[in-house]
C-alpha cells in the first residue's frame, strides 16, 4: 500500500522503509534528524557508497513522505532480489559479518557507531554483500560500549561458529531465530568445541556468562572512560579475527560432487546447455530462478540471455561452490542461495509478514527445473499436479527436464523402495503440467532418455495448488 | 538505542576495555622504566669516564 511501512520496517522509532508508486523510499524522522545530519556531514555515507560498501542513496523533497513526521526522505538503490540470512550459504554469511565489521570501524574512525548488526541489514547485489540501513548509524558517546555487540555476535559469530565447527546444517537455525542465535544456546552447542579458540572463549563463552550473570542484577555504571573509540576498534578487529579463522570446506555432503560426477557425457551436457539457452531465448526473460541449481553450471548459461539469475540448491556445498566462483571471478548477475524446494522458505516473522515466502519474492521470467521433477515426484512423493501448479505461481515460463523411470538416477532411487508411482510417465508427465502450462516446445536431451520441454504458465491462479 | 545491548554484553566490553587499558598502562611505565634506567646507566658511565 502506497506510503505505508513495509511490514518489516517497523522496529527502529528513527524512520522506515516504504514504497510508493512502486519506488522505495526511507524516511527519516524528526527524532532523529540532527544524528542523520551529523552522519551525513561526517562524510561516512559518501565514503562507505564510493567503497561499494553501502547502498547508494540520495535525497529527495519531503513531498515524498509517508507522514507527518518526516525529517527528510532519501531514495535508496533497488536490491534485485531480496534474500535472508538463513538462505545464505557460510560464506555469503562469512562475508556478511566482515561488511558490517569493516563498516564499524570505517564509522568509528570518525566517531561514529553502529546502533544494531543485524544480519538484515545486508543484502547481496552484483555478487557481492551490501550495507542497505542508512539509519543505522549514529553518533559514538564517550565511554559508551558497542551497543550491537551482543547482536553481532547472535547474528553472526554463533551461526558460523556452529556452521563451522559443529555442522553446516545448523545454519538453518536462522529460520527459527530471527533475533539471532541466542548466545547461551550457542555457547552449550559449542561445548568444547570453543576450547581451541580464544576468540569463541571471550566472544561466545564468556558473553553468554556475562548475560547470566548480569540478567537479574544490571551493573550500576553502562560507561566507562576505558571505553574508548580504540578499545572498540580493537574489539571489533577482535572479531575480525575470530570470523577470519571460522572456515568451512564445501565437501562431504549429498551433492558436493554432483557437477563432476552424474550421468551425463561431456558431449550431451554441452548439448543440454545449447537446448537451455535457446529456449530461454526469443522473449523478454530478465531474471530466471535455477531450481536445483547445484554449482550454477545452467544458471550461468542462462546468465548469457537473462540479465540475473537466482541459483537456488538445498545443498550447502553446491551453494558454497557457486558463491566462492561468483566471488572469485565477480560475477554480478548471480546470486546462489540456499532453499529446499520440498520446504521453501515461508513468510516469517510478526504477523507472517516481515519475511517473504518464496513465492512472494515472484514471480520470475523463467524458472529452470533440471533434473529436478524426480526428485520431487519420487524422492518427496509430490504429485505432479502440484509440483505444476506451484511453478507455475513461481515463474511465468519454464524450462524442464523430465526423467524418466529408465533412467539410472531414478532407478538409483526406486531401489529401495516400491514403485508407487504409476502416474510418473511421460503421458503422466504432460498431462499435469497442461493443467498449468502451455507445452511450447518439447527436445531429446542427446546421450539419454530425458527429456527438455518449454513451457508458458497459462493459468497464474491454478486449482492445482496445494 | 533502539535494541537491547543487555548487561552482561555492556559488562563485558568495559571489563575487556579496562583491562587493555590496564596493560597498556604497564607496558607503558615498563618501558618509561627502562628507558629511565638506561639514561642513568649512561650518565654513570660518562661521570666515571670522565673522573
Amino acid at each position: 500500500m502506497d506510503g505505508r511501512p513495509l511490514d518489516s520496517s517497523y522496529r527502529d522509532p528513527s524512520g522506515f522503509v516504504f514504497t510508493r508508486s512502486g519506488v522505495l523510499y526511507r524516511q527519516i524522522n524528526r527524532v532523529f534528524a540532527d544524528e542523520f545530519e551529523a552522519v551525513t556531514g561526517s562524510g561516512l555515507y559518501d565514503e562507505l557508497a564510493r567503497q561499494g560498501l553501502l547502498i547508494p542513496h540520495r535525497s529527495v523533497s519531503l513531498d515524498h513522505a509517508a507522514t507527518s513526521q518526516a525529517a527528510a526522505v532519501v531514495q535508496p538503490d533497488p536490491i534485485r532480489f531480496i534474500s535472508y540470512p538463513y538462505e545464505w550459504c557460510f560464506s555469503q554469511l562469512r562475508d556478511g559479518a566482515l561488511l558490517t565489521l569493516e563498516v564499524q570501524e570505517r564509522a568509528l574512525v570518525r566517531g561514529i557507531t553502529l546502533r544494531d548488526a543485524s544480519a538484515y541489514n545486508i543484502q547481496f547485489q552484483g555478487g557481492r554483500p551490501i550495507f542497505i540501513d542508512t539509519l543505522s548509524f549514529e553518533r559514538r558517546k564517550e565511554g559508551a560500549p558497542w551497543a550491537a555487540y551482543r547482536q553481532f555476535c547472535e547474528h553472526f559469530v554463533v551461526p558460523l561458529a556452529l556452521m563451522s565447527r559443529v555442522d553446516v546444517q545448523l545454519g538453518a537455525l536462522l529460520r527459527t531465530h530471527l533475533e539471532g542465535i541466542p548466545l547461551e544456546l550457542g555457547a552449550r552447542l559449542l561445548g568444547r568445541r570453543s576450547w581451541g579458540s580464544l576468540g569463541l572463549l571471550f566472544h561466545v563463552q564468556l558473553h553468554a556468562a556475562a548475560q547470566r550473570r548480569y540478567r537479574d542484577r544490571p551493573p550500576s555504571a553502562t560507561t566507562s572512560r576505558a571505553v574508548t573509540a580504540q578499545t572498540l576498534i580493537g574489539l571489533v578487529r577482535s572479531l575480525r579475527g575470530l570470523i577470519a579463522r571460522l572456515v568451512w570446506q564445501p565437501r562431504g555432503t549429498v551433492w558436493a560432487e554432483y557437477a563432476t560426477d552424474n550421468t551425463y557425457t561431456a558431449q550431451a551436457a554441452a548439448s543440454k546447455r545449447d537446448l537451455v539457452m535457446a529456449m530461454l531465448r526469443g522473449g523478454a526473460v530478465r531474471e530466471v530462478w535455477d531450481l536445483g541449481a547445484n554449482t550454477g553450471e545452467y544458471s550461468r548459461a542462462a546468465r548469457t540471455t537473462a540479465e540475473h539469475v537466482v541459483a537456488f540448491d538445498v545443498d550447502p556445498a553446491a551453494v558454497e561452490r557457486n558463491y566462492l566462483r561468483v566471488r572469485a571471478e565477480a560475477e554480478r548477475g548471480i546470486l546462489p542461495l540456499l532453499i529446499d524446494l520440498a520446504n521453501p522458505s515461508p513468510a516469517l516473522g510478526w504477523a507472517h509478514r516481515e519475511r517473504f515466502s518464496l513465492e512472494q519474492r515472484g514471480p520470475a521470467d523463467a524458472l529452470l527445473a533440471l533434473a529436478l521433477v524426480h526428485h520431487l515426484a519420487i524422492g518427496h512423493n509430490l504429485p505432479l499436479e502440484r509440483i505444476a501448479g506451484y511453478f507455475a505461481r513461481l515463474g511465468r515460463r519454464l524450462v524442464i527436464e523430465f526423467v524418466p523411470k529408465s533412467d539410472a538416477q531414478v532407478q538409483r532411487m526406486l531401489r529401495s523402495r516400491p514403485d508407487i508411482f504409476p502416474g510418473y510417465t511421460r503421458e503422466g508427465f504432460e498431462a499435469a503440467f497442461r493443467t498449468c502450462f502451455r507445452i511450447d516446445e518439447v527436445q531429446p536431451v542427446l546421450g539419454s532418455e530425458r527429456l527438455l520441454y518449454a513451457m508458458t504458465a497459462v493459468d497464474q491462479t491454478s486449482p492445482a495448488a496445494p | 538505542m533502539y535494541i537491547d545491548p543487555t548487561s552482561g554484553s555492556l559488562v563485558l566490553q568495559i571489563v575487556a576495555a579496562a583491562a587493555l587499558s590496564a596493560v597498556a598502562m604497564m607496558t607503558r611505565a615498563r618501558e618509561a622504566a627502562k628507558s629511565l634506567g638506561r639514561s642513568l646507566v649512561s650518565r654513570i658511565r660518562r661521570w666515571t669516564g670522565a673522573r
